[in-house]
């Protein structure tokens, strides 16, 4: 199974288990554990937290894979299952705001390739150093596009709204971070 | 820490899943609830435009719709006399389908202030048709000659003839010496004394118009300080002596 999944891509071994292969969806743990896990630590603190949303995550995507269309990345609709969980989990300890007017009007697109001149390891200290002061809003955005190097489309995907509005959310908490970062007396350029 | 705690994520899961404490749900699951979304967003979109054309017969028919045509002295009996429950249901409705909308990705791929139109467009759409097929008149005929089902029937006939304490609705029964005689759609009979400042609308007024009445009242006196003739679109009073003509 491991030799014969090696080449495979995600789509391809999601689409084995759909067919009752259901021993491939290991592998699917194996690609995507770290990932989930990482992701998750930039919203909770907690060890057990952090473990039980993993699990949570792989269990719904196990549930739920019939409905995974093969023809579109599976690493956006399992990090969509990860953003429901993590929105469940800081909804119940009321770190979530309901209300977005983000997404009720619309934007001009914001250029993505913009944001490729920018050294996205140098970027990625900087707000590792202010991440916990953005709101959850503000924060998934910028967490998907430089640390898990998702492209805007992905990022809207996976949140579900329209692209200029990923845009217009990066583009915000870069502003919000940079005055965080001049407060706090941190080099921001 | 337990043997539980010690083992692997990955092994707790695939524990859960080879054990069969979490199982693969169908492809017809999906299937039926995508077909349930549908018919939910076919039948809310129904629902809320049937509610809306209810309202526009309900100011109509309560003479209600006329009243903003008098002017700021009686906004006040007009924004208390509006039906509020069915307005803040047709909100609530209206929230109810932009949550459901946005389980399609062609709906949230765009701005919620697209598909609030859309649903509101719809909307209309589906008001228009309501009234072009006079679906109310034929109900309030139905629920007045008691063929509605009694849960319908008393919700029906308490919207379809209003009462409301300061704002009456009718028709003009006699021409009186210092007014006239106003019989309500409840079959009740007030005398309409007109307020000097008025007294000039009263003499266009004749026998058998439809008319909205301001004013306060006192035992079966109404001393009016607006009256407004209306054309009786509806033609209530005709119907409820002769029955809706084309309803079988």
């Amino acid at each position: 199974m491991r030799e014969e999944s090696i080449q495979k891509t995600d789509e391809e071994i999601a689409k084995l288990v759909q067919s009752g292969k259901v021993d491939f969806f290991e592998i699917l743990i194996e690609r995507y554990e770290e990932k989930i896990k990482r992701y998750s630590r930039k919203f909770l603190s907690n060890h057990r937290d952090i473990e039980d949303v993993v699990q949570e995550v792989f269990l719904k995507a196990y549930k739920n894979i019939q409905s995974f269309d093969p023809k579109k990345k599976f690493s956006s609709w399992l990090y969509r299952i990860a953003h429901n969980e993590l929105v469940n989990l800081l909804k119940k300890k009321s770190h979530f705001s309901f209300i977005d007017l983000d997404v009720f009007l619309p934007y001009l697109s914001h250029d993505e390739h913009l944001e490729e001149k920018i050294d996205r390891q140098k970027m990625q200290k900087i707000i590792d150093q202010c991440l916990d002061k953005l709101e959850p809003k503000y924060r998934e955005p910028i967490i998907l596009y430089f640390f898990e190097n998702l492209s805007y489309q992905e990022i809207s995907d996976i949140l579900e709204i329209p692209v200029s509005t990923v845009g217009v959310r990066i583009k915000r908490a870069k502003e919000k971070i940079k005055n965080f970062c001049q407060k706090l007396g941190y080099k921001y350029e | 820490m337990n043997e539980e705690e010690k083992k692997s994520i990955k092994e707790r899961i695939l524990e859960k899943i080879k054990s069969n404490q979490v199982k693969m749900r169908p492809k017809i699951y999906f299937l039926l609830k995508t077909v349930f979304i549908i018919a939910g967003v076919i039948f809310f979109l129904f629902l809320t435009a049937f509610l809306v054309s209810f309202i526009h017969f309900h100011l109509r028919v309560s003479g209600l719709w006329y009243l903003p045509s008098f002017g700021l002295k009686v906004f006040g009996i007009y924004l208390r006399s509006l039906p509020w429950l069915l307005i803040l249901s047709i909100l609530f409705l209206i929230l109810i389908l932009e949550i459901l909308s946005k389980k399609f990705s062609f709906v949230w791929k765009r701005p919620l202030i697209y598909s609030l139109l859309a649903i509101v467009f719809i909307i209309i759409l589906g008001t228009f048709i309501f009234e072009k097929i006079s679906i109310h008149q034929r109900l309030l005929l139905e629920a007045q000659t008691g063929k509605m089902p009694p849960p319908f029937s008393p919700i029906y006939q308490r919207f379809g003839m209003p009462k409301f304490k300061d704002f009456h609705r009718g028709m003009v029964e006699k021409i009186t010496e210092d007014g006239f005689l106003l019989r309500e759609l409840s079959g009740e009979q007030f005398n309409v004394i007109p307020s000097k400042e008025i007294k000039f609308l009263f003499e266009k007024i004749k026998e058998g118009d439809s008319v909205v009445v301001v004013g306060k009242r006192e035992d079966s006196k109404i001393l009016a300080i607006a009256i407004r003739k209306i054309d009786d679109r509806f033609r209530i009073f005709e119907r409820r002596i002769h029955g809706f003509p084309g309803l079988k």
